[in-house]
């Protein structure tokens, strides 16, 4: 019982993290109709910019994330505007390639910024709640729980302004025909221009959540956390908003569970550790797999709706 | 008609069926099938290469630049068929690279097998796999299919690294001879060579313009009597074999490979670069695929290295490669084979007009 608490616990951070990920996949999936493979590099450009100021400038942690946001929004916005509308051709697939683009481009822009890549990681608060249950002493990292609020917030957030406020409206028609929302009265432009500004804040708030109380940040060290969100908007559907978030909530939780079901149900069932360390080991690999699975019977997503093409 | 197709298939077919008037048209005949140019093109390079480096015209690190683009290029070949042809998208490149090097390091390097059946072994998984992949591109399309390859390809990583996480082939006799890494190039460009023409002929092939048919639009391809599962079927086939292959070779040259690692072959950095390469390059031209690979794996090595200003900073190349790819994207979507063919165009007008300014307009 105290190592599944402790298997729950361990895997609210990776749920936050990915939950705003796949929000900022989202929303700029929805509103430019291409999927950001530069995410994760602009994300952790964000926490580099946090980490310098949090350690090396001795700023407080509060100034220094919201910063790192806006550092974080100014990128986003700008590939928004300089290259996405300025580009003669671009299509979807176009898009795609130019945020590849800037993967190699910012990947080599933040060693020649931020001269030292060893960093410290930002710290929230540091110190555990420990509690015991059983014999099993379980840990709270006090980080995690700030994570989760600060998630909770953001989120409920955005999703009340989607649902309710006059942006939201303009981000929905957005989506669902640019063209008709143009001639509708809707400044497209500046819709998408403002979603690129949100999925890059959300970006950076998801890397300092992740690099909080870890040991060290890397440039690549979102990526891993952009392809769990691409699959969870490609398994929860992208027609709408809440399926990836509610998808990207569960990935993380399931895979974590399958290592508990190795490691802690088979191993004492069968006392075969070997067994159990190696269910473990293909953890992310099940996943994966039954997301494919998934995919292939609800090409649409789980929360999706059927769109009737004409020829 | 019989005779037109013959001509476009097979290498001398011209001799065989039309006499040539005078020997110059013959020749100018056999110079224009653009199956030599490909053979003219690998014996070139391995010469030229050979001789340089050899005469200390060239440095060393050039064999590295060339072969790893010729190795990549295999892949991106493929890819270009893919998306070029038939209009689909995938970035399981990484990962089907990966079948390439485990089949090498299982069949040939452990067991003691020779290479010629390590290849084949990967050809044979690749082809399981293309046709997995295939199905699925049938219920899902454009960015979502580009997603799951993505997924896909994540799988094999997680297997490849569930397998062996490192893999070392040590030295591989292939005819007999161990090689030494630069004579890896006498294997690499002529499979690459061989691999052009064989997809030269796919495309102009019947399956060639169906796949073309399909790429334009799915619907009117169907009701043209194209089957979407045989050819979608084909294309990702083709596409994980070539990638397969290029794996092979790619650990042929390399001897090492470590698959957590972020940069290794079967990483998710791969399989964007190759389609960086085949976009830069101009995604329906072959040429086109093996200079955007060159431009993307070899102009590093070779060219930007012995310029001082580049070694001082080398992060500016990486720089450079992504505002590449990010200014073809913006301003030339057929990539720089279009470049090519717009200037092209740009000398033919000025010849005419120099023409018409010495000889008058009527005989322009």
């Amino acid at each position: 019982m105290g190592y599944f608490l402790d298997t729950l616990i361990d895997s609210s951070m990776p749920m936050c993290v990915t939950a705003l990920v796949t929000m900022a996949i989202t929303l700029i999936f929805k509103t430019s109709f291409t999927t950001n493979f530069a995410q994760g590099v602009i994300s952790a450009f964000g926490a580099y910019v946090a980490s310098t100021l949090f350690a090396k400038m001795g700023m407080p942690v509060f100034v220094a994330v919201p910063i790192s946001v806006i550092a974080s929004m100014t990128i986003a916005v700008l590939v928004d505007v300089v290259l996405f509308r300025k580009g003669r051709y671009v299509n979807a697939i176009g898009k795609q390639i130019i945020t590849m683009g800037l993967i190699s481009v910012i990947v080599s822009v933040i060693p020649l910024i931020f001269t030292d890549l060893s960093y410290q990681a930002i710290n929230f608060i540091s110190g555990n709640f420990t509690f015991y249950v059983g014999d099993y002493n379980v840990t709270f990292s006090k980080n995690a729980l700030v994570g989760i609020i600060i998630t909770v917030i953001v989120l409920v957030l955005l999703f009340v302004l989607l649902r309710y406020s006059k942006w939201g409206l303009s981000v929905r028609a957005t989506a669902s025909n640019e063209y008709v929302a143009g001639m509708m009265g809707v400044n497209t432009h500046v819709v998408t221009a403002v979603s690129w500004g949100i999925a890059g804040a959300l970006g950076a708030l998801a890397a300092c959540l992740n690099s909080a109380g870890n040991a060290e940040i890397g440039v690549y060290f979102m990526t891993e956390y952009q392809v769990t969100a691409f699959l969870a908007g490609i398994v929860g559907g992208f027609a709408t908003f809440h399926g990836p978030v509610i998808i990207a909530l569960c990935i993380p939780l399931m895979t974590n569970l399958i290592s508990w079901f190795g490691n802690g149900v088979i191993s004492s069932i069968t006392g075969d550790m070997q067994l159990g360390a190696s269910i473990a080991n293909w953890s992310t690999t099940i996943i994966y797999v039954i997301a494919l699975i998934i995919i292939f019977f609800k090409p649409n997503g789980l929360f999706g709706k059927k769109v009737e093409k004409k020829v | 008609m019989k005779k037109n197709l013959l001509n476009k298939y097979s290498l001398f077919a011209q001799d065989t069926f039309v006499q040539p008037q005078s020997k110059m048209i013959g020749i100018k005949k056999a110079a224009s099938n653009p199956i030599l140019h490909y053979i003219i093109f690998g014996v070139i390079i391995m010469v030229v290469l050979y001789m340089a480096v050899q005469l200390k015209v060239l440095p060393y690190s050039w064999y590295g630049g060339i072969i790893y683009t010729a190795a990549y290029s295999i892949s991106s070949i493929g890819f270009c068929l893919l998306m070029g042809y038939s209009g689909l998208a995938s970035l399981g490149t990484g990962g089907f690279i990966g079948i390439g090097c485990y089949a090498v390091y299982y069949v040939t390097a452990l067991s003691g097998l020779p290479f010629i059946v390590s290849v084949i072994a990967a050809i044979v998984i690749a082809a399981v796999i293309g046709v997995i992949v295939g199905f699925i591109s049938l219920r899902i399309e454009s960015i979502y299919l580009v997603i799951l390859t993505l997924g896909l390809s994540e799988i094999l990583r997680n297997i490849y690294m569930s397998l062996s996480d490192s893999i070392n082939i040590g030295t591989i006799k292939i005819f007999g001879s161990a090689l030494k890494t630069a004579d890896v190039m006498y294997v690499i460009i002529p499979v690459l060579i061989i691999i052009m023409i064989i997809t030269h002929n796919i495309i102009v092939s019947p399956t060639g313009r169906a796949m073309l048919a399909m790429k334009n639009s799915t619907a009117a391809a169907q009701a043209m009597g194209i089957s979407l599962l045989k050819y979608r079927l084909m294309a990702f086939i083709i596409c994980t074999i070539y990638a397969a292959i290029s794996g092979s070779m790619l650990i042929l040259r390399s001897g090492a490979a470590t698959a957590s690692s972020g940069t290794s072959f079967y990483a998710l950095i791969t399989s964007l670069n190759i389609l960086a390469a085949v976009i830069i390059g101009g995604y329906k031209s072959i040429w086109g695929a093996v200079f955007g690979t060159f431009v993307m794996y070899g102009l590093n090595s070779t060219i930007l290295q012995s310029i001082p200003f580049f070694t001082e900073n080398p992060a500016l190349i990486t720089i450079i490669s992504g505002v590449l790819v990010i200014v073809v994207v913006m301003f030339y979507p057929g990539g720089l084979a279009q470049l090519l063919q717009n200037l092209k165009f740009t000398f033919a007008k000025w010849k005419k007009k120099i023409r018409e300014d010495k000889y008058g307009k009527d005989i322009g």
